[in-house]
């Protein structure tokens, strides 16, 4: 997932703090194998590899991960796709046979990227094992843009989780406040680059604005800030029409340090 | 700030439970002493009402504890000036008499610096608890003239390091003693201003009297105007005094008004492990402002901006250390880390973090003084030792060895040599740590 992941929970005696985040580490290097395209020893390597001429079976937790992106597609108008490409195609891109637990690549240039679905995914799971750990009160950092908090901060009702405001050092873009709920923000890349692409259309998002979206699931959070920030404004409120108990906020950062915030309005 | 606050401004609870030890000058700013001298006064005089002496009255006003009961200064438009504050205050034009007058407990000195260490004496032996601004005297000779008599004759003295009484700094050296920015590898002090330091003289024959610190003949200049506050930085955060002593001073930019005091400096003082604390000062350029930072070998804690900086920051750029750092101290604010993906090749330089909530920050631009620098809580701590006799502990030494130094490093840009501390002129120090 090429980023780091930093976990603060306080008030956990060390030994059982060590003994969370060691069991953590491996789920989520397990996760990594599993999804990073980049690693050609993985599974998904191996599915844009080859899975343009032969179904390639897969390994149950990814072909779930798959269904899920799926289900998302569908939930997003499209604009949340794990095979958005910039030569758009007009039919599926790839093919699910839940019977076999197969895939098959339309052509031979789809590739299959989970890197907007990964965290998210991962984030979800993290928080569940230190759930069922015991621990009631923490924060998971993933790589900045998914953060996913459980119970409360120990001198406060909530987490106070601010975003930066890259144009102007030192200057906050807005605060959230988290209570057993996560937080993803999408836009442009830390680089400068813009990497995300619409899917209908193939071209970059060059949006200025962040988009920062907070709710129960770490996932639903990270798929919904990707698929608002790769959508048109006129169809963010649709797809946030879809999901009930997110909010999501439109942040115009300016470089005198002030910005201004648009929430999407929720079309159910 | 209040009294009250102050401790839980130096990192609530935290540090509240531990400063004592650490710092027990501090202990008059605890409920506790409050408590002792609850509906008790201090009868303060003033001797000096010139622009710092005005500065404390301005805050003494805002103490209930105290009472100014007289007022002193040769120069009438001064002490008018100070009267309408405390109009049942006594008014004297020589300060033998501000002396001789038994309602006055305690007095505050602000004169110019070669009345210092003259004036601190005639109090003490009259009896007084004394305050006196820094520097604590004229020469080596003459601070330790002071230091002796009030050895001699006991009684409470107080130099105006109102650094020791600044939270910030507080929090920063129990950081630092802690071993947060590893070993103390190097002490950097600057202090930059772009004015002629010239106050307005309403008539000629009185330019000395009022612009008396650019004179050598009453000024040590920026040595013991500036330096002698950031210099006992270093022994605080080090633990120790200075070795040797070796510096440079020029009149290069102010020099057509016939001052003949240095208006850019710089000393490297070398402690006895071979760490430099170094001290610059210009005049006539402000572009850097003021500054003061400890170097440590696994980070850095800039005093004035009361930020942490480590040298080695895992991750690098990572906004959580924030947050770990505010639940250490046991604050809860705004943690600013979240925006885009965070990549491993575009990772951006870690930014600093707060030491401690509301940080008031001093640009050092003030020739008189400025809020939230340590200054009240000064006066506060002797207005309590005024009420009490009691001395507080420690601070007398700091101050004096931020005098001596002070007065050796410009003794060394003078004659062009490094140079030690006599013998004769060291007293007893145990280090703040």
């Amino acid at each position: 997932m090429h980023t780091r992941m930093e976990i603060v929970l306080p008030r956990l005696e060390e030994p059982m703090a060590q003994s969370v985040v060691r069991d953590v580490e491996q789920r989520v290097s397990k996760l990594e194998r599993l999804m990073n395209r980049f690693d050609n020893a993985s599974p998904l390597a191996m599915v844009n590899a080859v899975a343009a001429t032969q179904a390639v079976e897969l390994d149950g937790e990814l072909f779930m991960a798959l269904e899920l992106c799926e289900v998302f597609r569908r939930g997003t108008g499209g604009y949340f796709d794990v095979a958005a490409a910039e030569q758009p195609r007009s039919g599926a891109a790839y093919l699910l046979d839940g019977k076999d637990h197969t895939i098959r690549l339309a052509s031979a240039d789809v590739k299959i990227d989970l890197g907007g679905f990964a965290k998210g995914f991962a984030l979800e799971q993290v928080c569940r094992m230190l759930r069922e750990s015991g621990v009631e009160s923490g924060v998971v950092n993933f790589g900045n843009s998914s953060i996913a908090a459980l119970g409360h901060h120990p001198y406060g009702e909530w987490w106070p989780i601010g975003v930066a405001n890259r144009k102007c050092a030192g200057a906050v873009a807005g605060e959230f406040r988290l209570c057993d709920s996560a937080l993803s923000v999408s836009g442009m890349a830390e680089s400068g680059e813009y990497h995300i692409l619409n899917p209908h259309t193939g071209l970059r998002v060059a949006g200025e604005e962040l988009v920062a979206v907070e709710g129960r699931s770490a996932l639903v959070a990270e798929v919904l800030s990707t698929a608002l920030y790769a959508a048109p404004h006129n169809q963010r409120a649709e797809i946030m029409g879809q999901y009930e108990g997110y909010r999501a906020t439109e942040l115009y950062c300016r470089k005198d340090g002030t910005t201004e915030r648009r929430l999407i309005e929720n079309n159910r | 700030m209040n009294r009250k606050e102050f401790l839980a401004d130096c990192g609530a609870k935290g540090l509240a439970g531990v400063a004592l030890s650490l710092f027990p000058w501090l202990e008059s700013c605890t409920p506790k002493a409050q408590q002792e001298i609850k509906g008790e006064k201090a009868r303060i005089g003033i001797i000096g009402t010139g622009s710092r002496g005005l500065f404390h009255i301005k805050n003494l006003l805002q103490m209930p504890e105290v009472e100014v009961v007289a007022l002193c200064d040769d120069y009438r438009p001064h002490l008018e000036d100070a009267a309408q504050y405390f109009p049942k205050a006594k008014l004297y034009d020589d300060y033998h008499r501000l002396l001789e007058d038994s309602e006055v407990k305690g007095v505050i000195i602000a004169t110019p610096l070669y009345l210092h260490g003259r004036m601190t004496i005639d109090a003490l032996e009259a009896g007084k608890r004394v305050f006196c601004e820094k520097s604590m005297a004229f020469t080596l000779d003459e601070a330790l003239e002071v230091y002796k008599c009030r050895e001699r004759v006991g009684g409470v003295l107080l130099i105006g390091q109102q650094r020791l009484f600044d939270p910030k700094y507080v929090k920063a050296m129990q950081m630092i003693h802690e071993g947060k920015i590893g070993k103390v590898v190097g002490v950097r002090n600057y202090w930059y201003r772009n004015n002629d330091w010239r106050r307005e003289v309403p008539s000629p024959e009185l330019e000395r009297r009022i612009n008396w610190r650019l004179y050598s003949e009453y000024s040590r200049g920026l040595m013991t105007e500036l330096a002698c506050h950031q210099l006992q930085n270093g022994s605080w955060a080090m633990g120790m005094l200075p070795e040797k002593v070796m510096g440079s001073g020029s009149l290069i930019h102010w020099n057509k008004d016939g001052r003949d005091v240095y208006d850019t400096v710089c000393a490297i003082f070398t402690y006895p492990n071979g760490v430099n604390m170094t001290f610059e000062s210009i005049i006539s350029n402000k572009h850097f402002g003021m500054g003061e930072q400890i170097l440590g070998s696994e980070g850095t804690i800039d005093l004035v901006t009361a930020m942490h900086y480590t040298d080695e920051p895992a991750p690098k750029g990572s906004g959580m250390h924030q947050l770990v750092e505010q639940i250490e101290n046991g604050l809860m604010s705004n943690s600013v880390f979240a925006g885009t993906s965070w990549a491993t090749e575009t990772s951006a330089l870690a930014p600093g973090l707060p030491i401690m909530q509301n940080v008031k920050v001093v640009s050092g631009e003030s020739s008189v003084g400025a809020e939230a620098d340590g200054s009240k809580e000064l006066i506060e701590a002797f207005a309590h030792a005024v009420i009490t006799g009691k001395q507080p502990d420690k601070v007398l030494e700091e101050s004096y060895y931020a005098t001596q130094f002070a007065l050796l490093a410009d003794k060394a840009m003078k004659e062009g040599a490094i140079l030690t501390l006599d013998e004769k002129y060291k007293i007893p120090y145990e280090p703040l740590k």
